[in-house]
Formats: structure tokens, C-alpha cells, sequence
């Protein structure tokens, strides 16, 4: 008898351990559940729809009902997953029209995501106050600024708060922010760096309100306005970017256990404590790389690359998640702005001790056309001289820094071997002397 | 030839819904992998083929294609004796994502039902329409 490997969930984890679970099982019966309509889309994607990078949302779905059909993937889409039986091992689903159905699986694989998350504050029920994290959401928004509103207010200056900033500012809006903590990216970015991404967007003309508290919700039925550290600011559109918490009722209800992350405990095979069920993406807890303690890094690559190796461990293979770095990149407006591993404020938290080394370049030769301003950062722990984090922000080719350095981490690399680094150079792209590799040096002088 | 939604159809072949072309060439059908799934598969690096002097049947998979991230089964898009199997496909897969329609074609086949099997396949204006249903 074929194996049966039900997924629940069905974007960029649920979809990549499909996928994966196909190509080790040729016959295995894999079946996807999801309560959305649109199944297989980018969720990273949205902020560049909204600001009009991305012609439209259907633009976002990156697996199509006909990419189902070829791999052999039964997809149910507006289909709830409502419990879990671990011992009959069975999901009970609900669809649209309210038809029950009992699934048998071998091996399930919770792959639910995270939702938008609302802080107790006194209004927080009335209707109007927008999120997005879902297409429809999107859409929602859309339709929002194309009735005409002139202004926004945005909760949280985290990576999808910043980003909708900029693609509302891009459609028009008078855009204010408003952070509880005294920074921008605080996830991202130490202070100083976040400090030039600060200003980088009030020199566009966006408000930025760090350190400032929502307190309440204005308004009759409909939102209206907040009131932020005793400040009231009215706005057309209310945006909440507080952030996500990983969906795992589901999981909890059926007795499968969570972490210190309050997301799904997993092992480096992506298992949870209940023997066949996995879990993977936004609703699973991993192990961070540098501080070998549970992490919850939310991000797209973490999905897929966790998706896989559930998908593949599913279908009776055997594959290993060896821990993420929170490796993580965005655009606002023209800036590019990267971390990979600790910043220094997440590493004192974790109690390394470190040094740090910053180096301001340019991303083409000085005297070359069009070279625009990078600035480096490198965090390493002071003892073993080991590279645990880096951060940059600059006008092209951040990227891939990142994620050289991001496998310089992972090789376990100090200081001097990246100062040491054999890199490349021609006028049009790069400078002679790397940044990263400055910034290197710079560690190294500060240790002598 | 068309393009759909950044897939091209073209003119003078057969399809199927399994997203498969068949040419008729004389009395042999050369056949293949669509456009559209050589897009969806993305990079293609494996292809498994049957021999040449085994036979095919319509709608029965014969072989499977295997991308980076994905994997599908190859369905026959016409019963018969296969005369010619692409061995510069098999060597080079990426082929598949280059030219599906030409350099790509995967077997040259005897068919042993053609007038009736081609009547289940859809023709250019068909597909054409079918492509465009694709979501």
C-alpha cells in the first residue's frame, strides 16, 4: 500500500515538504490542507505588490493548481484542518460548504505558519485595524488605499511594518511609524546601524515614532486613529506589523508539545515529540547555529529548507535541519539592508562577550560612476575570535555578502581568516580592498 | 505559435492534458514535454526514458522528468512501438528547459492506434485555449 503523508499547511514549508516528499516516494499519496483559497504563494512577496513593484497578487503564486496536478499532490484548498488524532492517526477536516472528512495519514507534517498579532490593547476589537499576511489581506489593503486614503499609521518597525511603509509611501501616503523600542529593524540592526536606515526614511518624508507605546485604538466601530505614549495620531489606514505568533493550537490540542519559543519543539529531523508528526516553517521551533539554543527565525528560507528535510524524513528518508543563522535581507526604497547570525545586542542577551568592527565603503571603485555608500558591520566573540553575526546596509550587492559571511559562521571562520579572505575585484563592481575584509582587520586591530 | 501567459503552443502538434506534444511525422509520432511544463518543472536535471523497441501505451506513464525542486511522471500521449529514444536529452536534461518543442523531444514512436488516439488529443487552437484556463 502506498504511504500516506498528509501536509497541513500549504505555502513555502507545506509546498517545498511536498515536494520533497514526491521525489523520495514516487507513489507515496500526498495530500495538502489549507484553509486558504490560493495555496503555493509568496507571502514575502505582498509589500512589493502593494507598492507596485509586482504588477499583482496573482503574481505572488508560485505554484499553480497545474504544479499540483504534475507532481501527483492532492491539494484541498479552503479546508480546515479542525483536530488531530495521533493514536488513529487521522486529521479531521471541515471544507467551505461545512463537509466533514476523516484523513488517515503514515506520516503528518504541520506546516500551519504564524498570524498577525495584536497586543492587549484597549480597542483592539474595533473593525478597520489592517495586517498582512495573507493575499486576501493584501488585497484588503489595496482596495483600502485605492478609496482614497491620504494617511497611514503603521504598528511595529519590524521587517513587513518597514516594508509596508515604504509601499505605502510609494502609493501616495503620508506614512508615520510608530516602534515601542527605541530603534527601527530591532530584530535586524544594532542602534547605530538602524539609525542610518532611520534617517534614510525621514529624509523620504515618513514619521518614525520609536520608543513609543500603542496605547489604545481611537474610534467609534471602525479604528480611526491610536493614541501612542499619550500622542493621539488619526490615520486613513491602521496597520498593525506588531508581529507573529506561530499557529499551534492545532498541534496543542493534540498533545504535541511546544518549546521555549512557544512554537512546535522539533529535533534536527524536523520530528516533534509525537512519533510520524513533523513540523516545519513559522509554527516550528529550531536551534539557533552560534547559541545552540531554540530559535523561532520566521523566515521564507527557513520554511523551505525545513520542508524539505520533513518532506524527505516523511517519505521514509533521512535528512537533518542543522540549525539557522537568521539570515535576512530587505530593499527600502534604494537601501539594501542584511543580517546574518547575532547582532551585538542579541549576542549580549545570549552573554557572549564581543568585539565588533564597522567599515563604511563603496560598492564600486571610488572614482567609478554610480558607486554607492556599504556599510559593514562584523560582530565577533571576543575569546575565540569566531564571527557571529554580521549586518549590512548599503545601495547594491548586499546579499551576497550576507551570505558569504552567513557560510563563514557556519564553517566556524574567526576574524583572521576573513581578513584573510581571496576576493575579488574590477572597478565597475566592487571596490579593491573587500569591506568585509576591513571590517575584519578592524576586529583584529581592536583585539591586539 | 502562441504564447501563453509566458508558455508557447505551437502550431502543427498534438496535445495532451498531461502536458505532453506529439508530432506526426509520416508514419512516425515524435513526442515531448510542453512549454508550459519544462516552466513549471524549472530546472530540469534527470530524465528517465524507456528503450527503444519497448512499447508505450496512451495515458500510462512511461518515464519520469526530475527537476531541482520537482518530479513528474511522463504520460504517452499515443500508444506504439518506441523507434528512437533522445539519448542527447538523457545527457543533457537541461535540453528540456532550452528547446521542449525541437532539440528536446524525448521518442520517435510507431503508433499502433493513431487515428483513433488522435482524436483524444487536443489540437493547436484546442491547447491554445486549454493554456490560457491555466492558473
Amino acid at each position: 500500500m502506498p504511504k500516506r503523508i498528509v501536509i497541513i499547511g500549504a505555502h513555502a514549508a507545506g509546498v517545498d515538504a511536498a515536494s520533497a516528499a514526491r521525489k523520495k516516494d514516487r507513489t507515496a499519496e500526498i495530500t495538502l490542507i489549507t484553509d486558504e483559497e490560493h495555496a503555493g504563494y509568496s507571502r514575502c512577496g505582498l509589500p512589493f505588490v502593494l507598492g507596485g513593484q509586482i504588477p499583482s497578487f496573482k503574481s505572488l503564486i508560485v505554484f499553480p493548481q497545474t504544479y499540483f496536478q504534475m507532481m501527483k499532490l492532492s491539494l484541498k484548498t479552503e479546508t480546515k484542518a479542525t483536530s488531530i488524532d495521533t493514536t488513529k492517526k487521522t486529521v479531521e477536516t471541515v471544507d467551505k460548504h461545512g463537509k466533514t472528512e476523516t484523513i488517515p495519514y503514515d506520516s503528518l507534517i504541520i506546516s500551519t505558519g504564524a498570524s498577525s498579532f495584536i497586543p492587549p490593547i484597549k480597542g483592539k476589537e474595533k473593525k478597520g485595524i489592517l495586517s498582512l499576511r495573507t493575499l486576501e489581506d493584501g488585497e484588503r489593503i489595496d482596495r483600502a488605499i485605492k478609496k482614497g486614503a491620504k494617511t497611514a499609521v503603521i504598528m511595529g518597525a519590524g521587517l513587513i511594518g518597514l516594508e509596508t511603509a515604504v509601499a505605502f509611501h510609494e502609493r501616495g501616503l503620508k506614512v508615520t511609524v510608530v516602534e515601542m523600542l527605541p530603534q527601527v529593524l530591532p530584530q535586524m540592526l544594532d542602534p547605530e546601524m538602524a539609525r542610518i536606515v532611520q534617517e534614510m526614511l525621514e529624509q523620504k518624508g515618513m514619521t518614525i515614532l520609536t520608543g513609543k507605546c500603542v496605547e489604545e485604538f481611537l474610534g467609534k466601530d471602525e479604528a480611526t486613529g491610536i493614541i501612542a505614549s499619550g500622542e493621539q495620531i488619526n490615520a486613513d489606514l491602521l496597520m498593525s506589523a506588531f508581529g507573529v505568533r506561530a499557529n499551534t493550537q492545532l498541534a496543542v490540542s493534540a498533545g504535541i508539545a511546544l518549546g521555549e519559543t512557544k512554537a512546535i519543539k522539533t529535533n534536527a529531523r524536523m520530528e516533534t515529540n509525537v512519533k510520524d508528526v513533523y513540523a516545519v516553517g513559522d509554527c516550528a521551533e529550531t536551534m539557533g547555529i552560534i547559541t545552540q539554543k531554540p530559535a523561532l527565525p520566521q523566515l521564507g528560507t527557513v520554511a523551505v529548507r525545513e520542508g524539505k528535510v520533513a518532506g524527505i524524513n516523511a517519505a521514509g528518508g533521512y535528512a537533518l535541519f542543522t540549525g539557522g543563522l537568521g539570515s535576512a535581507v530587505t530593499r527600502l526604497f534604494d537601501t539594501d539592508c542584511g543580517v546574518t547570525g547575532l547582532t551585538e545586542t542579541a549576542a549580549q542577551r545570549f552573554k557572549f562577550e564581543t568585539v565588533s568592527g564597522t567599515i563604511s565603503s563603496k560598492t564600486r571603485a571610488e572614482y567609478y560612476p554610480g558607486a554607492l555608500p556599504i556599510k559593514v558591520k562584523l560582530v565577533v566573540e571576543k575569546e575565540s575570535q569566531r564571527l557571529v553575526g554580521a549586518q549590512i546596509i548599503g545601495g547594491e550587492e548586499v546579499t551576497q555578502r550576507i551570505n558569504a559571511i552567513s557560510l563563514a559562521i557556519q564553517k566556524q571562520m574567526n576574524a583572521r581568516d576573513l581578513a584573510k579572505a581571496d576576493t575579488a575585484y574590477a572597478p565597475p563592481v566592487c571596490e579593491t580592498w573587500e569591506p568585509v575584509v576591513l571590517a575584519a582587520e578592524m576586529v583584529l586591530m581592536k583585539l591586539r | 505559435m502562441v504564447n501563453i501567459n509566458g508558455s508557447e503552443v505551437r502550431e502543427g502538434l498534438y496535445y495532451t492534458k498531461e502536458f505532453e506534444w506529439a508530432k506526426v511525422e509520416g508514419d512516425k509520432v515524435r513526442i515531448g514535454i510542453t512549454d508550459y511544463a519544462q516552466k513549471q518543472l524549472r530546472e530540469i536535471v534527470y530524465a528517465e526514458l524507456p528503450s527503444s523497441g519497448t512499447t508505450i501505451s496512451q495515458n500510462t506513464p512511461y518515464g519520469t522528468v526530475e527537476s531541482v525542486k520537482a518530479v513528474s511522471d511522463l504520460v504517452a500521449p499515443v500508444s506504439g512501438e518506441i523507434l528512437e529514444v533522445n539519448q542527447e536529452v538523457q545527457s543533457k536534461p537541461e535540453l528540456l528547459n532550452e528547446d521542449p518543442y525541437g532539440k528536446a523531444w524525448l521518442l520517435v514512436v510507431k503508433p499502433s492506434n493513431l487515428q483513433d488516439e488522435l482524436v483524444k488529443l487536443m489540437d493547436f487552437n484546442k491547447s491554445a485555449e486549454w493554456h490560457k484556463t491555466l492558473k
